[in-house]
């Protein structure tokens, strides 16, 4: 498999690895703060680890979550970020790496989700069928009525003015403006991942069913796009919001909002992967796209100019995480075996 | 990778469920166990990881029963492969009035979870004394019994010796594949629970040799010796308009009801039979069977023709008494060297039963999945189970498979080695035709 891989990759670039260290287990969770100077990272084994980016110099390692960790998440200023795993509640630390402190989830179930607004002081967590928002030194949570299944995925809009759920059912969109009012898309399936567009004008969820389901807000019409092999979990808006990468087999299949698209229009497929790609990560620059896959590779194609990847680099085991620098430096990735490795792109 | 492998325990409130998983986690079996539960249940035990969870029944937007599966299970269970030291064994506890189908599902219908566990078995435990109440009337207490790979029958101590075999052959004849442990306390062997099999339908073919007893499509079986000439064959009225009837040859010492015999007849049962009235001609060894139709009353008179002296075996869809069938060689009726009857199996009723179906000879892969789609298709809400050990022409490995519903895990086995290449089929359902499902079985044979 590795030979064809290779041959598949002659003549394209390796990534050259900045740095590369051990998160311990598992590579649950990836977050960069957004002066790319801090890479936090969650691993299987419950650990949080804080990178110093530039140099992969290791600032702290914690016991966060005994039994594993799910997510991460900094906050917009780098200054504090938040984390979930395998317990009830989830927890706030700050950038060094101190406990501040716990936020129940609100039940007995694991906190599945964290997700700290792109702007403000607003964090979500989700935990079975309870969604939960702290405003950033308020003591108790704001907390939103049961969804009718548990929490598949949190979003927030680009500007921090609402969040998005989805669970069995379809996905609910809560408003942090005054006058605006609660909203549901509903559509009968299980949705199991959610991607808002970054000019909020359009929400993506990966369906159970093997296809992609998309509303556009502005007139509430959804549209359905089928022929995947399996779930495509793994779901990536470009910074325009014209492009939407999708994966649930060894494809990435793209998507072209321009235009009237991407309704009866054929999709970018991206095909080079050997197993199922994993994770999808646009770049902030315009079109650069980072798939990664269960078969270890870790690509860069761009999508516009052509279907071939144009860079690639590869892990130890499945990759599980993948994120920019907000700046296009480098992209960081994590695999099923606790890697974790800084790459250069420029 | 191994598979981490997944058990299901199923049963009614009050059935032993807790009891039995605090027996299985305080054993010292030396295995890391996480449990799912849906179902406040008390257990005592630190070292286990008991993750307590909303059940979530998805259905897909197709609304396929067989895209019916557990959304929690599918979120619980990928969680927790996100550690590189993975659990042992997944005991998944659930409701009381769970419906085992979705459960079963979710390890077909996910990629995921497919590729990482296996459905080791459903274990469903049985309150000897107040099943009596749900066994008539309630579909899920059906259905936990029909999708058991085990059934515990509990608390045998609150009930009599004779109501226990009552109960046992119950449940047996809804669910011929299980095994069938009977307990006081869930005081059931760890092993017998844990390590199940999903595919071990060879443990249920060595256990019970009356699995193995061959299900035909024909309830008597007779041996006469025969010159060459015509014979009379009369029937008088009946329960039925029609019956079929095959004859063959027979070898020299061979009986018609031998193994070796019956299987000719089933073979020759499996082609379309022959609308056969009293004006046609039965000719003795031939590749179809005789559709007789009787539908005028009063006796019947058949022609039978032998082209060659020998014995024959005579082979009846119903019994010979329930029709007066006699066969006679110039107007005196003839003695059987030898006969048999067997057993009538064909109920086709709303109840949940088994089909096991025992078939010689090796298998056309082509005609059998055709069979199988449509099967499927066409029957799968009701066959809630479905096991095979399948002798494939072409390979040297046995095939091996399992199926709820209209999903279907197959794939090749270990070599058959010396051991005889036969197939062995079980099914679980409501309105199953064991008659139709043996011949439509018989005719995947390879030609």
């Amino acid at each position: 498999m590795l030979g064809s891989m290779m041959d598949a990759l002659r003549g394209k670039t390796a990534l050259a690895q900045r740095w590369k260290c051990d998160a311990g287990d598992y590579v649950a969770a990836v977050s960069i703060s957004k002066d790319g100077r801090l890479a936090i990272a969650g691993a299987g084994n419950g650990s949080v680890v804080g990178i110093e980016l530039e140099t992969g110099r290791e600032c702290f390692r914690h016991l966060a979550h005994a039994g594993g960790v799910f997510g991460v998440s900094l906050s917009p200023d780098g200054a504090q970020f938040v984390t979930c795993g395998q317990e009830s509640n989830a927890k706030l630390w700050s950038a060094n790496g101190e406990l501040l402190r716990e936020l129940p989830g609100g039940g007995a179930q694991w906190v599945e989700h964290v997700c700290w607004a792109p702007s403000g002081g607003r964090i979500a967590t989700a935990a079975g069928r309870k969604v939960r928002v702290w405003n950033s030194g308020a003591e108790s949570p704001l907390e939103i009525e049961p969804l009718p299944s548990t929490v598949s995925d949190l979003a927030w809009r680009a500007d921090g003015t609402a969040l998005a759920a989805t669970c069995y059912g379809g996905v609910h969109i809560w408003p942090f403006v005054s006058g605006a009012k609660p909203r549901r898309l509903e559509w009968k399936g299980s949705l199991i991942s959610l991607a808002w567009s970054p000019d909020a004008k359009v929400i993506a969820c990966g369906s159970q069913d093997s296809s992609v389901h998309f509303w556009r807000l502005a007139s509430g019409n959804d549209s359905q796009m089928s022929g995947y092999l399996s779930k495509p979990k793994a779901l990536a808006w470009d910074s325009e919001s014209k492009l939407l990468a999708t994966a649930g087999d060894s494809h990435v299949t793209v998507w072209d909002f321009r235009g009237k698209g991407p309704e009866g229009t054929r999709p970018i497929h991206l095909e080079s992967h050997k197993k199922i790609c994993t994770r999808l990560a646009f770049s902030p620059r315009r079109g650069v796209l980072a798939s990664g896959s269960q078969d270890t590779s870790v690509l860069l194609w761009e999508p516009r100019r052509g279907t071939q990847p144009t860079r690639y680099a590869r892990l130890e085991d499945e990759v599980t995480a993948l994120a920019w620098h907000p700046e296009h430096r480098g992209l960081l990735g994590g695999d099923a075996r606790g890697n974790l490795c800084f790459w250069d792109v420029n | 990778m191994k598979k981490i492998p997944v058990t299901v325990l199923t049963g009614f409130l009050g059935s032993g469920k807790t009891t039995l998983l605090n027996r299985i986690l305080t054993e010292n079996h030396g295995k890391r166990i996480a449990v799912i539960e849906n179902e406040f249940g008390e257990i005592g035990i630190d070292q286990a990881l008991v993750i307590n969870a909303d059940e979530e029944v998805f259905e897909m937007n197709n609304g396929c029963i067989c895209c019916t599966v557990r959304g929690d299970l599918i979120r619980i269970l990928g969680n927790l492969m996100k550690r590189r030291d993975k659990f042992d064994h997944i005991l998944v506890e659930t409701t009381g009035m769970a419906d085992p189908g979705p459960v079963a599902q979710t390890f077909f219908v996910d990629d995921e979870l497919r590729d990482l566990f296996a459905l080791d078995g459903i274990v469903t435990l049985v309150d000897a004394k107040h099943v009596q109440l749900h066994i008539e009337n309630s579909n899920e207490c059906k259905e936990q019994i029909a999708f058991a790979d085990v059934l515990i029958l509990n608390k045998t101590d609150l009930v009599s010796e004779g109501e226990l075999e009552i109960l046992e052959r119950r449940v047996k004849g809804m669910n011929s594949m299980a095994k069938v442990l009977r307990a006081q306390n869930a005081n059931v062997p760890i092993p017998a629970v844990l390590d199940v099999g999903g595919f071990d339908l060879d443990r249920a073919v060595a256990q019970k040799p009356a699995f193995l007893e061959p299900e035909y499509p024909f309830e008597w079986a007779g041996t006469f010796e025969v010159k060459e000439g015509i014979y009379d064959l009369e029937l008088n009225d009946g329960p039925d308009p029609v019956m079929d009837l095959v004859t063959l040859y027979l070898a020299d010492a061979e009986q018609a009801h031998d193994k070796t015999a019956a299987e000719r007849a089933l073979r020759v049962w499996s082609e379309a039979a022959l609308e056969t009235t009293t004006s046609s001609v039965i000719e003795v060894g031939a590749s179809q069977a005789a559709s007789l139709q009787l539908q005028h009353a009063g006796t019947k008179h058949f022609t039978l023709r032998a082209p060659k002296a020998g014995r024959i075996g005579l082979y009846t869809q119903h019994l010979p008494s329930e029709f007066g069938l006699r066969l006679c060689w110039d107007k005196a009726p003839m003695a059987a060297v030898a006969e048999r009857e067997f057993a009538a199996g064909h109920t086709h009723d709303e109840q949940v039963t088994s089909v096991g179906i025992h078939l010689e000879g090796a298998l056309d892969s082509e005609r059998l999945n055709q069979w199988m789609s449509k099967l499927l298709r066409e029957q799968g809400t009701d066959i809630f189970r479905m096991k095979g050990i399948l002798n494939v022409k072409g390979t040297d490995n046995r095939f091996v498979f399992q199926g709820v519903h209209m999903l279907l895990d197959g794939r090749e086995d270990r070599p058959w080695g010396t051991a005889p290449r036969t197939n062995d089929l079980v099914f679980i359902g409501r309105k199953l035709d064991r008659e139709k499902l043996t011949r439509e079985f018989t005719q995947c044979l390879a030609r």
